[in-house]
């Protein structure tokens, strides 16, 4: 503290100034519009109970803009309400010493997105959260009942494209396993990736069933220690095995399998009730092309079958038609852009198309760095754009 | 009624702790006539504190969370600030108590009032819009039952009533000890009112490592026990304490303790007779 040499008649009113000068800028842009008061009926005061062992929200979500949660302390400890960001680490509101039977009011200008919301009686722990969604408010925009309508059909297609790639990947699973089991290692080598095309097609959808993705998609150098490794992968290292590798025996060959099936079953049976929006097509499209560049380009996905380019020609398919679902609905808000993703979705699958064998594609450790590169750059220059698809659709 | 009576009490201890402090220094130095500007500064907070939350609560705009917190951390920071420059201006006119040298002392004390003032102030307004914004809540639910309001106000006074018992023990603590006394626990109360400023401050999102703990014992002292508003009330201690605000209160209590007691010592050491016996509990 060097402030301590000023002499104490100076010191204290510099303070001043500088406390008062640190507080300012929060003067001007620290204030908020209160909304009417609880007690009318205005649709944007949300009213939260919160009990000792209970935290009762009048609704689960809200349009965007300012929100007014009247949260009263039904229980008798003292307790407090937060509203967090998605991931439950950043608060973006919260009020304390919200004692017994007494309401206060907390107004947030939140933007659309997904929150949760949190009650901690007694002050202590995580609190009892529940999920909130803030939408985008229809205040200021109108959606054009056209555009709905387009959006609403492209997200039912996609939806039956999801279903439909989940039944043939159930189906080519089977006869997968059972070669594998039977210890037919040359059918399961032919059936490997042209199967697995089928799950990379709709991977974020599969991702979405967070506790699935491990099960079937782990691969080895993403393994924790002492966590069991199942799913494709570990198949793959034993068909295609690299030198010094010791094989499974015929039992663990029939374990590996039986589990590899009943997951995809899992998988099939959860998204029979799958209802896509709009938005998880823009935003599964992206994840698709994320996909094809961390881990096809650089070839760590297929990193003993070198099969990666079959699983980058199934991650564009997927984001493809995700795109084209969304198409109409985009020339009506976008076209621009619609244009755009068609150039730049046409000179990636042109440049796809040089490394297809028929059926089947070059193997990845047989492309020359050059040819790596340039799918590279025209997956960059896709990605960009394809970021912009879900506002561009949704807002 | 007993939750929203211990919140009135961690509220009123919280403010009380640096107010009771400077009063028992002013009396026992005999500077009595000082004493007003101490319950100026008190009055001038909690004035503000009360306007500023109806204003809040009534009028046409709220303060956004952020802001709520940006102020409060702000304040806090800088009442530690201002804390702290008192106490060592304590250490270096102690030796010079009792004698013919106090005129010229008080010379300097006059021009040191109204940091006091502005010490008083910040104590209590650090807290007194949390405060203020609590109190008005349970008025309004005063239609409902009045037992929320009774039972902040019984809290608030009872926060008062410890306050006075504190003052009246620092009288009677000896001359020599109740300076390293008062010192030190001036220095630990600021240390924790600190800390709190961090934790302000990372709530609003200015600071970052609000989810790294340094430790968390709110099994063994849950904060709506108590002890637990005790805790909190008198030293600011939470039971949830992150990396940041562990961090700043270690390396603010250590050297200002330390450094306190040196000049302490030195300024003694040319008044005969009067040893100061260091007692500093380090509470974590």
């Amino acid at each position: 503290m060097t402030a301590l040499r000023t002499s104490p008649r100076r010191f204290p009113a510099r303070l001043g100034i500088a406390a008062t000068a640190a507080l300012l800028p929060f003067t001007l842009a620290a204030c908020t519009d209160n909304a009417a008061p609880a007690a009318s009926t205005d649709a944007a005061a949300i009213t939260v109970s919160s009990t000792n062992g209970a935290c009762a929200i009048s609704a689960t979500e809200a349009p965007s803009g300012n929100l007014t949660f009247a949260i009263k302390n039904d229980g008798d400890r003292v307790t407090e309400f937060y509203l967090l960001a998605e991931d439950g680490l950043r608060i973006l509101a919260e009020v304390e010493n919200i004692g017994p039977g007494i309401t206060r009011n907390l107004v947030a200008t939140v933007p659309a997105g997904k929150y949760l919301t949190a009650c901690k009686p007694g002050m202590e722990g995580d609190g009892l959260r529940a999920a909130f969604t803030v939408t985008g408010s229809n205040q200021s925009v109108t959606v054009d009942d056209d555009v709905q309508k387009l959006t609403d059909t492209a997200a039912a297609q996609y939806t039956a494209y999801v279903k439909d790639q989940t039944e043939q990947l159930l189906a080519g699973t089977r006869s997968f396993a059972e070669a594998f089991a039977t210890g037919d290692s040359t059918s399961a080598r032919g059936l490997y990736a042209s199967t697995r095309m089928h799950w990379e097609r709709i991977e974020p959808v599969a991702e979405s069933f967070g506790d699935l993705d491990p099960k079937l998609d782990l691969r080895e150098a993403d393994l924790e220690s002492g966590e069991a490794w199942t799913g494709w992968h570990r198949a793959e290292k034993d068909l295609f095995a690299p030198a010094g590798y010791t094989a499974m025996t015929s039992a663990e060959r029939a374990a590996l399998s039986t589990q590899l099936v009943a997951d995809t079953e899992d998988l099939y049976q959860r998204t029979r009730t799958l209802t896509l929006t709009a938005d998880k097509l823009g935003n599964g499209a992206k994840e698709l092309l994320d996909e094809v560049a961390t881990g096809k380009v650089t070839g760590e996905e297929e990193i003993w079958s070198h099969t990666d380019l079959w699983d980058f020609q199934a991650n564009v398919d997927g984001a493809r038609i995700a795109f084209e679902s969304l198409s109409p609905a985009l020339e009506k808000k976008d076209p621009a852009l619609a244009v755009e993703l068609e150039t730049k979705f046409s000179a990636l699958q042109t440049e796809l198309t040089t490394h297809a064998r028929g059926e089947q594609f070059a193997l990845y450790n047989e492309l020359t760095p050059e040819q790596v590169r340039t799918l590279a750059a025209l997956v960059d220059t896709l990605g960009e754009p394809l970021s912009r698809l879900t506002a561009a659709v949704v807002l | 009624m007993s939750a929203n009576f211990l919140i009135g009490l961690r509220e009123g201890l919280e403010a009380a702790m640096i107010v009771v402090l400077l009063l028992a220094y002013l009396a026992r130095t005999g500077r009595r006539h000082l004493v007003p500007r101490i319950w100026a500064g008190v009055g001038l907070a909690v004035a503000v504190s009360i306007g500023f939350g109806a204003l809040l609560t009534f009028g046409p705009r709220g303060l956004t969370f952020q802001a709520q917190e940006a102020i409060g951390g702000s304040l806090s920071i800088a009442a530690v600030a201002l804390v702290t420059w008192m106490v060592f201006w304590m250490a270096r006119t102690s030796r010079t108590l009792g004698s013919d040298l106090r005129g010229r002392i008080d010379k300097v004390a006059d021009g040191a009032a109204w940091g006091l003032v502005a010490a008083a102030a910040l104590a209590v307004g650090r807290e007194g819009l949390e405060t203020a914004l609590f109190l008005w809540a349970a008025a309004q639910s005063a239609g409902q039952s009045s037992s929320p309001l009774l039972g902040a106000i019984l809290g608030l006074a009872a926060a008062t009533g410890l306050g006075y018992l504190l003052h009246r023990g620092a009288l009677r603590v000896n001359l020599a000890k109740f300076f390293t006394w008062t010192g030190a626990a001036l220095i630990v109360v600021a240390g924790g009112v600190l800390a709190y400023g961090i934790h302000d401050l990372q709530e609003a999102g200015l600071l970052p490592g609000l989810q790294s703990l340094a430790f968390d014992v709110t099994a063994a002292v849950p904060p709506s026990s108590w002890y637990g508003t005790l805790l909190k009330g008198t030293l600011n201690f939470s039971p949830a304490t992150t990396w940041l605000e562990a961090s700043a209160w270690i390396l603010y209590v250590v050297p200002v303790v330390g450094l306190y007691l040196y000049s302490y010592r030195r300024s003694l050491r040319r008044t005969p007779g009067e040893t100061a016996v260091p007692s500093v509990s380090a509470a974590a």
